[in-house]
């Protein structure tokens, strides 16, 4: 099941699907982020377009605030879909190891 | 001789009597009456009493004498007597006193009561400078062979070599036609003993071809009910030419009428086999898999005498298991017992696959066999395929190892293979993003069932989130659940999702989406269909005008973009394009 916490601060923790039914509790707890954000997404499993459009709103009103959303524990799948739609270039991203 | 042969010329006279008989040489198309032909014309020419012609037989380095039908021809080395030495020497011989000359042999005179007084013996040589025989004549009607009759003798030779060469061309080739159809019927017989047609039998599927060389071999195979049991055979006799094919034929009809007998699979196969040790010739015999399938139990026991390897394809593992031969071939010697039959039990899957050895053995130009291993990798990767189609892979396989290398041996093929679980499934979903998980959990369950490989299933889900979330969000009054079909397709799935009561929307052609702008004009909208275009293969869009319906297909294969692999940005270069 989809869930995203606060890990620690500065740092959000997603994990499961982040589809179209999931993309409105995403955005939600996004929308209360603030400053330099690390998004873990180790446990993501997968991820839509839905989901890609919530990562894209947060990015921008955190770089109009001087902040930004890092992604980190990236899995194979998930960078494709992140290279495919450009997002490596406008997200700091850190494959998993 | 004053002068050599050839640089003398040829009397008009000479030269109408050679023409007379050129005519005549040019119809017989039998060797006797050629030889006749040809001895009648030399006399005619040389004005002699008799003539002979002995055919030069180069296997033996012999002269052969054809003296009458039904009578052994007379045989001399080449080198002996008269005909022998101008054989050796390839030059004329004028003889004009056959008793004083010691090369000559008097005793066919002694036995025919005839008196050969002069004789000239020639050389016939072809026009390709091949020795066809040698002519000989006897008795010049006045006086004794000269130098004339030598020249006319030489012309003379050349126009009957020619034409023996012919006839001995034209038989050989009229003796092939006939061993060819000779073979041809032999085929036929050997091709009317294969099933007409497949038997059905629940829960399996069950496939035998046979595809024969163009000269030798003798396999065949059945696939017969007996009762509710399915018998399984594949055959193969040893040799060349047309005993292999009525052996195996034989061997056929023995089993069939054993098992039509009431015999069990041991009793049937101890018979035959000593049946036909005491028929078949000493360094005869034929390897056969004979085996019973139970289809209630699904099992199949088996006695094969050097028919092997015997593949089974295990479903749940993804690989084949390689059975062995159980006894040594069928005919070659008596069995007193039998060892128990191998027993093999079949799950939903399963395939049995039975080849002869001219596909194990099937040479490329390369000297290469196909081999086991190619067999069992194209099992592996096309085990899903139905029993006939599998087949078919295997003869385009081969077809295509052998890159135009001809076929040696009869190919043929037994496929018995049980069903397996639905290959395929189809769910219907509200249209409502809440329904997302229960898409997810329908694909995962068949990826799991069907053993698709895991490493697909989340470009299948994003496509399929994709496509279904834009029907929710775009066709809104379209008929309450929209319709999920995947389907196993080698190396992956296939799958489609219909929308019903919409109008027509090409997916396919949604706008590109420029992913390389800066962060502030990046916009979502569009993306989903710009990553779906790059994670699944043929990506393809039907309407159906009167269900009003959108069918979307896609494919997702091993091996095909993405396949969650490490992306590196082409697929964002491709966008532009």
């Amino acid at each position: 099941m989809f869930s995203i916490d606060l890990a620690a601060p500065g740092v959000a923790a997603v994990s499961g699907r982040l589809d179209a039914s999931q993309a409105g509790a995403a955005q939600a707890f996004l929308d209360r982020v603030a400053g330099v954000v690390t998004l873990d997404c180790s446990r993501l499993d997968y991820i839509s377009s839905a989901g890609l459009g919530v990562l894209l709103r947060t990015q921008k009103r955190l770089v109009a605030a001087s902040g930004k959303l890092r992604l980190a524990g990236v899995n194979p799948h998930l960078l494709d879909i992140l290279t495919y739609s450009g997002f490596d270039q406008i997200f700091e991203i850190e494959p998993a190891t | 001789m004053s002068m050599p042969v050839d640089e003398r010329d040829i009397s008009a006279q000479g030269v109408r009597a050679i023409l007379a008989v050129t005519t005549a040489l040019a119809a017989p198309f039998d060797l006797i009456t050629m030889l006749a032909e040809v001895v009648k014309a030399a006399k005619q020419v040389l004005g002699a009493d008799r003539g002979s012609v002995w055919l030069y037989d180069a296997a033996t380095d012999e002269l052969v004498l054809e003296v009458a039908t039904g009578i052994q021809p007379v045989r001399v080395r080449a080198g002996t007597g008269l005909a022998g030495t101008c054989a050796r020497s390839r030059a004329i011989i004028n003889v004009p006193d056959c008793y004083a000359d010691p090369r000559f042999d008097p005793s066919v005179d002694r036995s025919s009561g005839y008196r050969t007084r002069c004789m000239l013996t020639l050389p016939l040589i072809d026009h390709k400078d091949v020795l066809v025989g040698v002519m000989q004549v006897l008795n010049k009607r006045a006086g004794v062979f000269d130098q004339d009759d030598e020249v006319l003798a030489t012309a003379l030779a050349a126009q009957c070599a020619v034409a023996l060469q012919r006839v001995r061309m034209t038989e050989a080739v009229l003796e092939g036609e006939k061993l060819r159809q000779e073979l041809e019927t032999a085929r036929v017989v050997q091709m009317s003993t294969l099933p007409a047609t497949m038997p059905a039998v629940g829960g399996y599927d069950v496939y035998g071809t046979f595809m024969p060389a163009a000269l030798t071999g003798g396999d065949t195979f059945d696939l017969a009910m007996l009762g509710s049991s399915l018998l399984v055979v594949l055959a193969d006799a040893t040799g060349h030419g047309i005993a292999p094919a009525l052996s195996v034929t034989q061997m056929h009809a023995m089993l069939r009428i054993a098992f039509r007998l009431g015999a069990d699979l041991e009793t049937a196969f101890l018979h035959v086999n000593n049946q036909l040790a005491a028929t078949l010739a000493e360094d005869r015999f034929i390897t056969a898999f004979i085996g019973v399938l139970d289809p209630a139990v699904h099992r199949i026991r088996f006695h094969s005498g050097g028919q092997g390897p015997i593949l089974r394809f295990d479903a749940a593992k993804g690989v084949c298991d390689v059975y062995k031969p159980t006894s040594f071939p069928l005919g070659a010697m008596p069995l007193a017992s039998m060892k128990p039959a191998v027993n093999v039990d079949l799950r939903p899957g399963d395939v049995v696959l039975l080849l002869s050895d001219g596909i194990y053995e099937y040479c490329n130009s390369q000297g290469e066999e196909f081999g086991v291993a190619r067999v069992e990798q194209l099992v592996a990767a096309n085990h899903r395929l139905p029993a006939a189609g599998l087949s078919r892979v295997l003869l385009h396989a081969i077809a295509e190892f052998a890159a135009g290398a001809p076929q040696e041996d009869d190919i043929t093929i037994v496929i018995v293979k049980r069903e397996g679980m639905a290959a395929a499934s189809h769910a219907e979903f509200v249209r409502d993003f809440a329904c997302l998980p229960a898409i997810f959990a329908f694909t995962a369950d068949f990826f799991s069932r069907e053993a698709v490989p895991a490493a697909l299933l989340s470009a299948v889900d994003f496509a399929l989130e994709e496509l279904f979330t834009n029907m929710v969000k775009y066709s809104p009054s379209g008929s309450p659940t929209v319709a999920v079909d995947i389907a196993v397709i080698p190396g992956g799935v296939t799958v489609s999702i219909t929308d019903r009561d919409v109008e027509p929307f090409d997916v396919t052609r949604a706008a590109a989406v420029d992913v390389n702008l800066p962060l502030e004009q990046r916009r979502p909208g569009g993306l989903g269909l710009h990553l779906v275009r790059h994670l699944v293969e043929d990506l393809d869009y039907a309407y159906a005008p009167d269900t009003r319906s959108s069918r979307i297909t896609f494919r997702k294969t091993v091996g095909g973009p993405s396949a969650g692999g490490t992306g590196d940005g082409a697929g964002r270069q491709s966008v532009l394009d």
